[in-house]
């Protein structure tokens, strides 16, 4: 069993040259092995093997050790947990392999305490944030996120089966749809037609080392919950469920970290548009 | 053998008329028993329509839709069982209603990338960050799945083909595992509700699409159905536990619901959602409600108020399919949402959309109807005490502005009895809005309905009421609108009103007509629609044309063409519901005298044949119809104006002659005879103007028996001869029913009639031939070109012997009270007779032509039955004791043995036939005859008595 996260420098950061010579080092995070059927001779049909391994986090702890992490996919950070299994054969036979992807997930902890936030989107606002140089409409939006705690579930069943020879390993898991929490928006007064008022799910991953560290904004998930000049003074839901592959609890490490952000984007008629950024914690909890 | 026999008659001795006991009867196996069958308005359609088609084989395609219809009711998969109401059989009349109401004849457009044709054009979608990459991205996307195209200035059945065309596409894609393009078209097709270019067709558009939606969720519903239980058919969307779903099941629901989740645009995304909505008891039941819920409140997020009502009520269909009664809340709750965004219909920028694709207001607004409608009827549904529901909504509507649309659903949504309590609260409401509601005759329509099925003892401030709606409706702008209105209203007048108040009513309805400026015409179908309804809900037909703005607002219309449909209308519902069979009424006589002209004088060359054949029908029933009671001189005055009215019309100038001729036999005991000529005359004049041959004919023999037993002789005879005239010019066919049909049945029907009554007719004294009449006929016949072998031909001739030589006996069969027949006329004069028995005899002799004529032609059967009819007559009314006359019976029996070989079968049947017939008389013959032979001879059978004569004719001609 081998788990380890690799980390690539983004180009857009770091020179490209950087890129490509400063390969971080894998971080190792889990690297045990066990034999499972001693020296001898399997019959001829299907043996099933069956085996057990414990999922434990290295005692040793060196600096930097992030414990298990999740499984996650991201563009500039991998979080990956192989089964390899190897039968060595007798001479001039060579050895066969076979290996198994599986995935981490953490168990659901008990659910964070809520941290709601509001804010209102007005000219005025944006001016304050630095940004509006250009002449803007009358508008006042207001936005409330029930809590930038987020949870995201998902039970990790598993089950293995070894039909020798090929070794097979087959992995299921199953995930209950998560909703994320109720956010609401409302616009209280507009003088443009808005055209479209979207939800956007940013996923910031940041490497770092001793050579400098490179952050990376990807946009993850971008739905509409708003078409045309909606009503005014009307709460509309934001509702977004979060997607499973591109999300992982928010997770910090001395040498990288994965982070989400939440973007509330009003467009107007004539293409104007106003964002709200809201940093979120997603946890694996009930 | 001798070719000229002469003919004589015999005399036959005074029958003695036997007095048998008698007494007066009511009912006899002939009476003609007058059954009025009235249809049955409980017969179902589909009995009726079975009773025309039984006869074929294939049903024909009218019933196959009624039973296709029951089919679908009766489909044990269709009704689900639901308490209260089946939400699919509501929504499935809704659905046709819409499609049939929403079309337009303006081009439309279609976006998708899985129809062929169309131009290529990349559709850029709306997206705010980093636009350009994501444009790439989708170019290389389009690259993948071939290109979006989109397909401009479709008619709208080819949008609906194309439509159609999308919905075998996504079943297609389906069947070979292109699950993600099904989806895909399950996308592109929710995206095109989007676009509200041609409005006017929004509401089929979104049948058509979420019929498609529909289409898709059935089959992710299908495919996750037989994962779960395979081909188990009894689960259903109401039976199935999620505890007993595989897990592998559940994992494919859950990705669809993900892949469902991620749709970045709002509008397919819900919509997907709800397509999807079913599928959701494969994972949990419990999640349905709050996810309906969910959407209720996502559904806020559309801007467009027209795409998010239609958004609800899709919401509300897939709710009401899943969960039947328990969605009645959701319906509600829906329609909250709607009122809450009610004000974004009237935004100025929907104005500008709607008036740029030139809709007007209230058509506008009419797209939303159908909508409102149904979440209306689905809140209807629930327990909720009704008249509080209507309350509260009529409270809503004055606090909002512009609650015209609100209002006029309400009122069409809710029952009769909760609106017509709140009737005066409503009108008062439409009141004070009146001068900018756009919808208010709509509103005032449906609410005229409503109080139209009002109880008559429930009461009402009737009159409060319709003073307000006259006020209101007679300051209505278009005329259109003011019609529609009326027509409910006036019904309501009718049935809860006085006369008097409908007078009024009617006369301001003139008032508003003539003031309007434009002229009926253009309106005379909105017109009709109000006289109809008035017509038929007024409880006295009669009393409507005594009203004295009845007929004046009938002469509103102007054109030829409107009147005569209104007047069509008039007339058919008048008879319809006219109840006594007669009508005294001048006022009401001269009203549908009226009509009738105008109907008639709509009768033109071009004219098609079934419209005047309803208007002649129309026409009879009103002359039918009207009577002076003993007045019947002023009848037939009537009837002189009639014929001078209805002259183009055929059928009218016969019934005008049965008519005529029904009066003269009533005035019979009445009066003196100038009535009675004056019909006779009316009969004789008017029976010329008719067309065909056939019916003249008949009708001069009608009118001449008629004439004959008034004792009008010389009427009579006119009559009789201008029939003879006739005669020749009848044609062999006549076209009836564009069929061509043989007249000589009829023909033969009417000569032997004819012949008949002139046994009856004495003779004209005046003239210097005996038989005046007759001889006239005879001569006819022998002028005539019929065929001589046509069985009507000798048949006649035959039938003329017969009234010879009953005219020859001392005193005839029957008689006609105070008419002095021949017998009584001439008392058997010796001139008299030989006159007829030469006509016999020529008659006789024109027949043994024609016997040889048709020995000639081979017609055995024929000559045959031809000398076996005369010898009988020669035998029953000849005088045997004349040599010729036997010796003619002698040689006829001859000539009927000679054809007897190739008749053998009916040598066996005609025994049987003459016993039958002459029984009597054989033994009279037998016993004259009998001279010659024993006696012992008399008793024999019939047919060795025949044999017997010939022997006899033997011996004589030895003698």
């Amino acid at each position: 069993m081998e788990g380890s996260v690799n980390l690539q420098l983004s180009s857009k950061n770091v020179g490209i040259f950087e890129a490509f010579s400063n390969s971080i080092k894998p971080i190792n995070l889990i690297n045990t092995s066990i034999e499972l059927v001693p020296p001898g001779k399997i019959p001829v049909g299907v043996t099933e093997i069956p085996f057990e391994l414990p999922l434990r986090a290295r005692q040793a702890v060196s600096p930097g050790y992030p414990g298990l992490l999740e499984t996650y996919h991201g563009v500039f950070v991998n979080i990956m947990y192989t089964l390899k299994c190897n039968m060595k054969r007798s001479f001039l036979n060579k050895p066969v392999n076979a290996s198994c992807q599986f995935f981490v997930q953490y168990r659901q902890q008990e659910a964070a305490p809520l941290k709601p936030v509001r804010c209102e989107i007005t000219p005025a606002s944006i001016r304050a944030a630095g940004g509006g140089t250009r002449p803007m409409p009358h508008f006042q939006v207001y936005a409330e996120i029930n809590s930038t705690v987020c949870a995201l579930d998902s039970p990790l069943t598993g089950k293995v089966t070894s039909l020798p020879p090929p070794v097979c390993l087959v992995l299921q898991h199953s995930v209950v749809i998560q909703w994320s929490p109720a956010l609401q928006i409302r616009v209280d007064e507009c003088s443009v037609p808005i055209r479209s008022i979207e939800l956007q799910l940013v996923r910031v991953e940041t490497c770092g080392c001793a050579e400098g560290y490179s952050k990376d904004a990807t946009e993850i998930q971008n739905i509409q919950i708003g078409e045309g000049d909606v009503c005014r003074a009307r709460d509309i839901p934001l509702y977004m469920v979060l997607p499973r592959l591109f999300t992982c609890p928010t997770t910090t490490t001395p040498h990288f970290k994965i982070e989400f952000e939440l973007n509330i984007a009003v467009i107007f008629d004539d293409d104007y548009l106003v964002t709200e950024n809201f940093p979120i914690l997603l946890l694996r909890s009930k | 053998m001798p070719v000229y026999y002469e003919w004589t008659s015999l005399k036959k001795s005074k029958r003695f008329k036997q007095d048998s006991p008698s007494f007066a009867v009511t009912s006899y196996p002939l009476k003609t028993n007058v059954i009025t069958i009235k249809e049955p308005s409980s017969s179902s359609l589909i009995d009726h329509l079975n009773k025309w088609s039984s006869g074929f084989e294939e049903v024909d395609p009218l019933l196959r839709f009624e039973q296709m219809n029951a089919e679908e009711d009766l489909n044990p998969l269709e009704t689900e069982v639901i308490e209260g109401v089946n939400y699919t059989k509501a929504w499935n009349s809704r659905r046709a209603g819409i499609l049939n109401k929403y079309t337009t004849g303006e081009k439309l457009t279609i976006v998708s990338s899985y129809l062929p044709g169309g131009e290529k054009t990349l559709i850029r979608q709306v997206s705010n960050l980093n636009e350009k990459v994501k444009h790439r991205l989708e170019q290389l996307d389009d690259f993948d799945e071939g290109s979006v195209r989109k397909t401009m200035g479709l008619s709208q059945q080819e949008f609906v083909t194309k439509i159609n065309l999308l919905n075998d596409e996504i079943k297609k894609a389906w069947e070979t595992e292109q699950r993600v393009k099904a989806f895909k078209i399950g996308i592109q097709c929710s995206k095109l509700l989007s676009d509200i270019n041609v409005m006017q067709f929004y509401p089929s558009k979104f049948i058509l699409i979420t019929d498609i939606l529909d289409t898709f969720g059935n089959l992710v519903f299908n495919r996750l159905k037989e994962k779960s239980f395979g081909n188990n058919n009894l689960m259903t969307i109401h039976n199935i536990d999620p505890r007993t779903v595989p897990e592998s099941a559940k994992e494919t629901c859950q990705n669809w619901m993900y892949k469902m989740a991620s749709i970045r645009e709002l509008l397919p995304r819900l919509y997907m959602e709800m397509a999807l909505l079913k599928c959701y008891v494969f994972i949990s039941r419990d999640e349905i409600k709050p996810a309906i819920k969910r959407l209720t409140t996502m559904i806020r997020g559309i801007g467009n108020p027209l795409v998010a009502i239609y958004l609800r009520v899709y919401l509300c269909h897939t709710a009401s399919k899943l969960l039947g009664k328990d969605s009645e809340g959701y319906f509600y709750e829906n329609l909250k949402e709607f009122i809450e965004e009610y004000q974004q219909i009237f935004l100025t920028s929907m104005r500008k959309k709607y008036e740029t694709q030139l809709l007007t207001q209230d058509k506008y607004l009419n797209l939303f109807v159908p909508a409102l409608d149904w979440l209306l009827f689905g809140t209807l549904n629930s327990n909720k005490c009704k008249s509080d529901l209507l309350h509260e909504f009529i409270q809503k509507c004055e606090e909002i502005e512009n609650n015209e649309l609100f209002l006029c659903c309400l009122v069409s949504a809710f029952d009769s009895p909760t609106i017509i309590k709140k009737a005066p609260k409503i009108l008062e409401m439409v009141h004070s809005y009146a001068d900018k509601m756009v919808m208010m005759n709509e509103v005032l329509a449906s609410l005229g309905e409503h109080l139209c099925k009002a109880d008559t003892h429930r009461q009402i401030a009737t009159e409060s009421l319709i003073q307000t709606w006259w006020k209101i409706a007679s300051n209505m702008k278009s005329t259109n609108n003011f019609l529609q209105v009326l027509e409910p209203w006036l019904q309501f007048a009718c049935t809860h009103l006085s006369t008097q108040h409908v007078n009024v009513i009617l006369r301001g309805t003139i008032r508003y007509m003539i003031k309007c400026g434009k002229p009926a015409d253009e309106f005379s179908g909105n017109f009709q629609f109000v006289i109809k309804r008035m017509l038929k809900s007024i409880p006295d037909v009669e009393e409507l044309f005594l009203m004295d703005a009845f007929m004046p607002l009938l002469e509103l219309v102007q054109t030829s063409n409107a009147r005569t449909m209104l007047a069509k209308t008039v007339l058919s519902i008048f008879f319809s519901r006219y109840n006594s069979v007669q009508i005294e009424d001048h006022i009401v006589i001269s009203s549908l005298m009226r009509l009738c002209c105008i109907l008639h004088d709509s009768i033109n060359a071009v004219t098609v044949e079934d419209e005047s054949k309803i208007c002649g029908e129309l026409i009879n029933k009103f002359i039918q119809a009207v009577t002076y009671q003993d007045d019947l001189e002023r009848q037939l005055n009537f009837y002189v104006e009639c014929r001078s009215s209805f002259i183009k019309l055929d059928t009218v100038l016969i019934t005008l002659v049965h008519a005529v001729n029904t009066l003269a036999a009533r005035a019979k005991s009445t009066r003196g005879k100038w009535l009675q000529r004056a019909c006779a005359a009316y009969c004789f004049v008017t029976v010329p103007s008719l067309h065909c041959t056939l019916t003249k004919t008949q009708l001069y023999l009608l009118s001449g028996q008629v004439a004959l037993l008034n004792n009008c002789i010389g009427q009579a005879e006119a009559n009789f001869k201008a029939l003879i005239g006739l005669i020749p010019d009848i044609p062999d066919y006549i076209l009836e029913d564009g069929q061509k049909k043989p007249t000589h049945v009829k023909v033969a029907g009417i000569l032997s009639d004819f012949l008949s009554t002139l046994l009856l007719l004495p003779d004209n004294v005046d003239s210097n031939c005996k038989a005046y009449i007759l001889t006239g006929f005879i001569k006819t016949m022998e002028r005539i070109h019929w065929k001589k072998t046509e069985p009507l031909y000798y048949n006649t001739l035959l039938r003329t012997l017969d009234l010879l030589c009953e005219m020859t006996q001392d005193t005839y069969i029957h008689h006609l009270e105070s008419v002095l027949s021949n017998d009584q006329l001439y008392g058997s004069d010796p001139e008299f007779i030989s006159v007829l028995d030469r006509h016999a005899t020529n008659i006789c002799q024109e027949l043994l032509v024609v016997l040889k004529m048709l020995g000639d032609n081979r017609e055995t059967k024929k000559q045959y039955n031809l000398s076996l009819e005369l010898f009988w007559r020669v035998v029953r009314r000849g005088e045997l004791n004349e040599r010729p006359m036997l010796s003619l019976a002698a040689n006829l029996w001859m000539l009927s043995q000679k054809t007897q070989d190739s008749q053998q079968q009916t040598w066996e049947i005609n025994p049987r036939f003459i016993e039958k017939r002459n029984k009597p008389q054989h033994t009279r013959f037998t016993s004259k005859a009998g001279r010659r032979v024993k006696k012992s001879l008399i008793i024999l059978r019939p047919q060795l008595v025949l044999f017997k004569i010939c022997s006899i004719y033997k011996v004589s001609r030895l003698l």
